[in-house]
């Protein structure tokens, strides 16, 4: 029968054969650090970009050492070392390297055993002493041993720079379509080949986008390339850039990266600041499959510094005005008929149908009603919808004007400024300057009652609520209390009334036919 | 009567005064009558509204008009002027034993004669007592309250102010205390309604001729539902009932067996003299009421969702926890007294109290010894249900 190499780990166990495994507060043995055993680089992509997802590499990284070992026997396999933070954290790199096709050890030093399973929840310890070899790492497993000798150590923060993008499709009517899929939504940096600046330059000026940008050197070009950062830029803009040859757009990942529109970096590069070091610019570019590292934090320059202007005419002051040569100009503002709708904002009521109006008031709904004004006037009862037609408040719902069929109605052709329905004032000047023009104070009104008749002014201290005017004084009622018809259970109150000094004058014999008192009669 | 009485049953100032003699009582007598007492006739009609809605009750008779002297004379002897009266100790025993004698009645026969005693007595025992509270440089002093404003205490600072507290959880004095018993023992609806106030001796079983009509067993229930201790009323109600329930087929038959011919047998020679206790003859369908109606306060307890059984958890009165056995006896019972839910819910609406009144019938499987539940099969099961 086979010899198991680990035993699990029972609850409360505190002392373990293996050297620098400790209990943490639920009980599990976890040592100094945690190994994970990855079959082939892809897995470690995949372990790290799946890790990125989750958490922060930044947390990891520090502390992380990456090695390519060879197996006693025949095999490769890529180790990660990291330290072990709590029994959380490694739960987490635990699960993910299994999803990784990876298993995670604990221990330190170069030998460790397996982390915890359903079958040994608080994990595992050795059930024998295992010797070490120098330059070794001894795995335990619970069936085998495995050693890997280390062959070359990798840098972690230069295997993340040097991950080949992967390609992602652009949306299919292009990037105007979604740009905030394509991460452009807010911010888009544009990398422009040397030969296409000014031109490119010139395009984005002409569409009074704004822009800043700066020329910066990549890699061994003999000329400088153009970085321009347009901030939400329009999609139709993004749609040009994008299908010019020699124009890159960028989406920013992270405050110092940016990856081109249409790939992808394998691990999230906005959880590993740590993996970007220094202050430099990273331009993940997937098409060339370049990684630019730009000199310094970048130091855009405001668009219209980039541009240089040619035109050659120069401005000219004018002297005198010939206002005095206007007169000619000048036209009579007359009221003609117009097939405009306008929403009646006033309605002009003869007196003979005001007792019509009193029993329409009842169908009105209460904002209509409370917002209803009226001004009596010679000609009849004007009801305006309400105060609402300065522009003050925005009007809410239908105003009395439109639901009392009753008079003639009144449209608005300016703020407070009423005409009869199916007319307007020609020509069409601005409403302020007609207000001005008819001399209305900031809350006047100026009603047009017919086509034919002169304006008449209102002042707001002329207008009255409806609802106060339509509903007469109301008395009230004095509430009349009523009693309950039958009087209430209570409980009783023991009082006492004063006892005479004879008050038990009659007790003094015994009592025909009772019982005798308690105490009495055995002598 | 416009003293005491009127303001006993209405709820006001009743004014304790004389006592009043035997005597006195002959001569009232003869001017009872229906129409005689029309204030009294009515309020006792309101008094006995609030248990049931159309109560049956008898004109007054020699016996309540006993019970109400005897209820006066009672709260003589706590008089705060009884010290002032010249009398010797003997005259207060023998005020005593007139009292005894007239609280001394006999066994409500039938059902509205039971409820005009309880009208009296429940009334008596829900009385306050107005007290004086006098501001004295050694601290407040409280006194009872007396007609015509009491004398200043030596140094009090003021004519005091007035307050009520009840009146029967008060210290009494000792004839105070024994007369207590006897009126209660007067009554034994108000006994049934307020169990844990019953005298010793007192047995459910006579008043249970109550529970067995359905109006006046839902007034019972309700009135136990709407007390805090609901679980100590039920307990001390079983407390009560189970001294008439000897075990079956087992020792000596109850004395209430007595005339059936056979008698008690003597105690050996030289052991304690004792007379057995009174047990009260009890009939199936007499038990099986009082039985149901105490599985019904459950029901009505889980409707409140007042079934907080955790506090009965510390309680191991033998009386609580055959009260809380009741429900799990069911099973035995159910052929006799029915369901108090159907065992499968019929709609929507009485799921839920179906699967409640479940889960608290399992629940107090859980929390009741198994020893009570066989004990009272051996006992109250046999009695209810006759066996096959």
């Amino acid at each position: 029968m086979a010899h198991a190499l680990l035993e699990p780990v029972a609850a409360g166990q505190t002392r373990f054969r293996m050297q620098g495994l400790a209990s943490d507060a639920r009980g599990i043995a976890i040592g100094r650090e945690v190994l994970v055993v990855l079959p082939s680089i892809d897995a470690l992509v995949s372990f790290l970009g799946a890790y990125s997802d989750e958490a922060s590499l930044d947390d990891l990284v520090p502390t992380m050492t990456l090695e390519q070992a060879q197996r006693a026997g025949g095999g490769h396999a890529t180790l990660i070392r990291c330290s072990s933070s709590d029994g959380y954290a490694v739960d987490r790199l635990a699960r993910l390297a299994t999803t990784s096709r990876g298993q995670l050890y604990t221990g330190g030093g170069s030998l460790f055993v397996r982390w915890r399973e359903r079958e040994a929840p608080f994990g595992y310890d050795l059930a024998d002493a295992i010797q070490t070899v120098r330059d070794e790492v001894i795995v335990a497993d619970v069936d085998f041993l495995a050693r890997y000798t280390t062959t070359h150590r990798m840098d972690p923060v230069d295997l993340i720079q040097r991950l080949e993008l992967r390609p992602v499709p652009i949306p299919l009517g292009g990037v105007s379509r979604d740009p905030e899929l394509c991460g452009l939504k807010e911010m888009a940096l544009v990398l422009v080949a040397p030969a296409l600046a000014h031109r490119v330059l010139r395009y984005l000026w002409r569409m009074e986008l704004p822009m800043a940008g700066y020329y910066a050197r990549l890699g061994n070009d003999t000329q400088p390339s153009l970085l321009l950062r347009l901030r939400q830029p329009r999609p139709r803009a993004l749609d040009v850039l994008a299908a010019v040859p020699g124009i890159e757009l960028l989406a920013p990942v992270s405050s110092r990266a940016a990856v081109e529109i249409g790939w992808r970096h394998p691990v999230q590069l906005a959880s590993a600041q740590s993996c970007l070091p220094g202050d430099e610019m990273f331009l993940f570019r997937g098409r060339v499959a370049r990684v630019e590292r730009l000199d310094g934090p970048p130091r855009f320059v405001d668009g219209r510094h980039l541009v240089e202007s040619t035109a050659g005419v120069r401005l000219r002051e004018i002297g005198q005005l010939r206002d005095g040569e206007l007169e000619p100009l000048r036209v009579e503002l007359r009221m003609r008929p117009s097939a405009l709708a306008r929403e009646p904002k006033a309605v002009v009521i003869a007196w003979e149908q005001v007792p019509l109006l009193r029993h329409l008031v009842y169908m009105l709904p209460p904002a209509a009603l409370a917002a209803a004004r009226i001004v009596p006037l010679e000609e009849g009862l004007v009801v305006l919808a309400g105060p609402s037609s300065l522009g003050r408040v925005a009007p809410t719902g239908l105003g009395a004007g439109l639901l009392l069929p009753l008079g003639r109605r009144l449209g608005e052709i300016a703020p407070g400024v009423l005409v009869p329905d199916g007319h307007e004032l020609w020509p069409r000047v601005r409403p302020a300057l007609l207000r001005h023009l008819l001399g209305l104070q900031a809350e006047d009104y100026a009603l047009y009652l017919s086509p034919d008749t002169d304006p008449i002014r209102v002042r707001v201290e002329q207008l009255r609520p409806l609802d106060a005017a339509v509903v007469g004084r109301l008395t009230l009622d004095d509430a009349a209390i009523v009693s309950p018809q039958m009087p209430a259970v209570g409980v009783g109150t023991v009082r006492n009334v004063r006892l005479s000094r004879f008050a038990l004058w009659g007790f003094g014999g015994l009592p025909a036919g009772g019982p005798r008192p308690a105490g009495e009669g055995e002598s | 009567m416009t003293d005491f009485v009127v303001p006993l049953l209405a709820g006001a100032d009743v004014w304790v005064g004389k006592p009043l003699r035997p005597r006195d009582r002959d001569e009232w007598a003869s001017a009872l009558g229906a129409a005689s007492l029309p204030d009294v006739n009515f309020w006792r009609l309101r008094r006995a509204q609030l248990l049931t809605a159309q109560p049956e009750l008898p004109d007054p008779d020699v016996d309540e008009l006993s019970l109400w002297i005897g209820l006066h004379n009672l709260l003589v002897f706590e008089h705060p002027d009884r010290a002032r009266v010249w009398a010797r100790e003997i005259t207060w025993r023998r005020l005593e034993g007139a009292t005894r004698t007239l609280l001394t009645l006999p066994s409500p026969e039938d059902t509205p004669t039971l409820v005009a005693r309880h009208l009296s007595v429940g009334a008596f025992i829900d009385l306050l007592r107005a007290e004086v509270i006098v501001a004295t440089p050694i601290g407040e002093v409280r006194l009872p309250a007396l007609e015509s404003g009491r004398r200043f205490l030596r140094g009090a600072s003021g004519p005091g102010r007035e307050q009520s507290v009840p009146w029967l959880p008060q210290p009494h004095a000792p004839e105070v205390e024994r007369l207590i018993e006897d009126a209660l023992r007067s009554s034994p609806l108000t006994c049934l309604l307020r169990p844990t106030l019953a005298p010793g001796g007192w047995s459910p079983l006579l008043a249970a001729e109550l529970l067995l009509q359905r109006p006046w067993a839902r007034a019972v229930c309700h009135a136990w539902a709407t007390q805090k201790d609901w679980m100590l009323t039920g307990g001390a109600v079983m407390s009560a009932l189970l001294p008439s329930l000897p075990r079956l087929g087992g020792s000596p038959p109850p004395a209430g067996t007595l005339d059936s011919g056979t008698r008690p047998a003597l105690p050996e020679a030289g052991a304690p003299l004792a007379l057995p206790g009174a047990v009260v003859p009890c009939d199936p369908q007499a038990l099986g009421a009082i039985v149901g109606a105490l599985i019904h306060l459950h029901l009505l307890k889980v409707l409140e969702l007042d079934t907080r059984v955790g506090l009965a958890l510390g309680s191991r009165e033998p009386g609580v926890l055959a009260f809380l056995a009741l429900p799990l006896l069911l099973p035995h019972l159910s052929s006799e007294l029915g369901e108090p839910v159907p065992a499968v819910a019929q709609d929507a609406t009485s799921a839920p109290v179906v699967r409640r009144w479940t889960e608290y019938v399992d629940h107090l499987a859980e929390l009741v010894p198994r020893s009570v539940v066989e004990n009272l099969l051996a006992t109250l099961v046999g009695r209810i249900v006759k066996p096959a």
